[in-house]
């Protein structure tokens, strides 16, 4: 029997300094997996990296491995850092409360802004990362797939989507609050990811003097600035660019600060000292936290302005309660499913067993009477059936009228692995990668 | 003509002050009711607004109740002569002031400044209530004499302005700092908050540098009423304005010099505007006028 088990840390629990620590970038991801297939094989793993959490789910033989402790080390030993300084961040789950966390997770419940559908594209992307590795098997196959379905569904049949500010909107609203007029102003992004597209959207709307685009990627940084009517720069005048921003909308995926307060007192002078607005929505940051400490300088990050947007989520109470009752009756679907699946062959193999001894007693009874014929033989084949499957009737309803998620069935199933000697092959038989959706193909 | 003012027209004056502050009180109760509506995930923005109209109301009973003073001093001094005597100059001040905040409220909302102007326009009905006295100068009977008191009265005017927009520049940028202003409260940009410090500055500083040149004229008339003196340099009034002048050319630098922006402009600002009140403190109680 599979245990499902998460452990994680997100935006309620950790704070930027420590989640950009613990972040994994696409490459590191793919890493992590293999790393942790080579170290716990026959374990199934799905790592969730997004700029607001890190989750690792797993799905392992019910007394195999790993434990809690040996997944933390794990983390701290794949990013070289001690355990102690992220452990008092973790969150540990089990069984049928991975199931709701991750539904609540894609449905954005969980988003520091709710009703953002950028989750259900990280869910999927990280699904399909362990897919790749071959990580995901018998169980996180179907969760996954079940997950981003909840998700989906919370947002087509939810208004949780509705009216709610944007990462976007709030980045301008600030912008605002320090300049008046942007016929003048430099608008600089730094890479060329999705939000910050949408930042400069907004900033577009305020028809602003410049707007100069910087990657690494020149093609991609000329692409994105024949969007809005700006100019893609070099990335390595980047000092230079900096000089006559004033504006800067930073997320790549740099693995260190770009902006070094280093960098920025080698061109303070040059500004003028004018105020500069730095946007970082890149995790890991993009900017060193010292250069916010530079007299006009004004650096917001990623949760600065999430924080803001989470202000909005009073006006969606109706939609949050339709959401939790869509994610609790997908739970419970998922329980009966999972329930089934880790039943189905132990209560096949009783039956098996149990109707086994009962043919082979009718077998050694027809020898001492040979006298029988064929039609009481099958009268008596017929009675053995009968009380066999009456003495099974009740234990295996009880059996499936449990809680397949939590520790009851797995205790029956040990119990009756051990009293009828089923062999039944709990820590023996490895995940396959076989798993299907709920639904689709669920065992009789 | 007793040179106190009556009992209604103190009475009259301690009520604009009590409504005043009662007005301000309630400004900055909506702040924290925000923040509160904000940590409940509040956004009816409900309670907030009855506090805005109920603090706009008081802050108009107030400048009704100064037009009172106003007119009743005029009535009773039978002339209609703007800052002939002490009374008269605060109360005008206090009222101008008001009015300006009416003003930007109604055009260019600028939530917040009235937490900095506010407290100015209490503290000036209150030494008007307080040691105002009602006698006309003797000295507004000369040109150079009423463009001296007119000029640094407009200056003192521009410079609260000033004080108090810069006062405002750095709440704002404080809380833009540490992160904890939400965006869309009207506090107004920086950028705007700035200009309007230098263009008060700028103003400010014109006349007051015609008061100081008048002044001047005045004292070193060689038959003019010099109620300062021989010594008219030594006098405390005289070196306080001067320091403020000098901390208001350090503000004009600005759009020169980009080290004095910002924050700095809206300090000095501040600073100045101290240096102005202990000027303005000097001038109304000290013997030399």
């Amino acid at each position: 029997m599979q245990r499902l088990l998460l452990l994680g840390l997100n935006h309620t629990t950790a704070p930027l300094e420590v989640r950009e620590k613990l972040a994994f970038g696409v490459r590191q991801r793919g890493e992590a997996l293999a790393s942790f297939a080579q170290r716990f094989p026959g374990c199934e793993a799905v790592l969730l990296s997004t700029c607001n959490r890190v989750e690792l789910y797993i799905a392992r033989q019910t007394h195999g491995r790993p434990r809690v402790e040996e997944m933390v080390e794990f983390l701290a030993e794949f990013h070289h850092m001690p355990a102690a300084a992220f452990k008092d961040h973790l969150y540990e789950k089990a069984n049928q409360l991975v199931v709701e966390h991750l539904f609540t997770v894609t449905s954005s419940l969980d988003s520091m802004v709710l009703g953002e559908t950028q989750i259900l594209g990280q869910v999927r992307d990280a699904y399909d990362a362990a897919c790749q590795a071959a990580a995901a098997g018998a169980l996180l196959n179907p969760l996954f797939q079940r997950a981003i379905a909840v998700g989906k569904q919370v947002m087509h049949e939810t208004a949780l989507n509705e009216g709610r500010l944007s990462v976007a909107s709030v980045a301008v609203d600030y912008a605002r609050n320090i300049f008046e007029h942007f016929r003048d102003k430099t608008v600089l992004s730094i890479g060329a990811g999705k939000i910050s597209q949408l930042v400069l959207q907004g900033f577009v709307g305020l028809s602003v003097g410049q707007l100069l685009v910087c990657n690494r990627d020149a093609q991609k940084a000329q692409d994105l600035a024949q969007k809005f009517n700006g100019r893609g720069v070099a990335f390595e005048k980047l000092a230079e660019h900096l000089v006559a921003a004033d504006i800067v909308v930073t997320s790549t995926g740099a693995p260190h600060p770009i902006i070094t307060r280093q960098l920025f007192d080698a061109i303070r002078r040059q500004r003028r000292y004018r105020p500069l607005f730095l946007i970082d929505i890149a995790v890991p940051r993009d900017v060193e936290p010292a250069v916010g400490e530079v007299e006009g300088v004004y650096l917001y990050n990623l949760d600065d302005l999430q924080q803001v947007v989470s202000t909005t989520q009073s006006q969606r109470r109706d939609a949050v309660a339709a959401a939790k009752a869509i994610i609790a009756r997908h739970v419970g679907e998922f329980a009966a499913w999972n329930r089934q699946r880790e039943l189905g062959p132990a209560i096949h193999r009783l039956y098996s067993r149990c109707h086994q001894i009962a043919q082979d007693e009718l077998a050694r009874t027809f020898n001492k009477l040979p006298g029988l014929v064929e039609s009481e033989k099958a009268h008596l084949e017929d009675l053995a059936r009968r009380i066999v499957n009456k003495l099974l009737h009740d234990p295996v309803q009880v059996l499936r009228q449990s809680d397949g998620m939590h520790t009851p069935a797995t205790q029956y199933l040990h119990g009756l692995d051990k009293l009828f000697q089923l062999g039944g092959g709990d820590a023996t038989e490895p995940p396959g990668n076989d798993g299907k959706a709920p639904g689709s193909d669920e065992p009789a | 003509m007793p040179d106190v003012p009556s009992a209604g027209q103190l009475a009259l004056i301690f009520a604009a002050i009590a409504v005043f502050v009662v007005g301000e009180g309630l400004s900055l109760m909506r702040l924290r009711t925000e923040r509160v509506a904000a940590a409940e995930r509040d956004i009816s923005g409900r309670r907030s607004e009855n506090l805005r109209v109920l603090s706009k109301t008081c802050m108009s009973v107030g400048v009704l109740l100064c037009v009172g003073v106003l007119a009743w001093h005029g009535f009773a001094r039978g002339t209609w002569r703007p800052l002939e005597d002490n009374f008269e100059a605060l109360v005008s001040l206090a009222f101008l002031l008001t009015l300006f905040i009416a003003y930007t409220q109604r055009t260019h909302p600028l939530r917040g400044l009235d937490w900095f102007m506010m407290p100015i326009v209490v503290l000036l009905l209150l030494l008007a209530a307080v040691f105002g006295k009602t006698k006309p100068h003797a000295y507004l009977d000369t040109t150079w004499s009423l463009v001296h008191v007119s000029a640094s009265f407009g200056g003192f005017v521009l410079f609260a302005i000033a004080g108090s927009v810069g006062g405002l520049y750095l709440y704002v940028n404080r809380r833009l700092r540490s992160k904890r202003l939400v965006p869309g409260q009207g506090f107004g940009s920086l950028e705007r908050l700035e200009h309007l410090t230098l263009v008060s500055v700028t103003l400010g500083f014109a006349l007051l540098t015609i008061g100081l040149i008048t002044g001047l004229v005045r004292v070193l008339e060689p038959h003019g009423r010099n109620s300062l003196g021989p010594e008219w340099y030594r006098n405390p009034k005289v070196w306080l304005t001067f320091i403020a002048w000098c901390v208001y050319a350090l503000v004009l630098h600005s759009p020169i010099n980009p080290a004095f922006r910002g924050k700095r402009m809206a300090f000095l600002s501040v600073v100045g505007f101290v240096l102005m009140i202990g000027t303005f403190v000097a001038v109304q109680f000290m013997p030399g006028r």
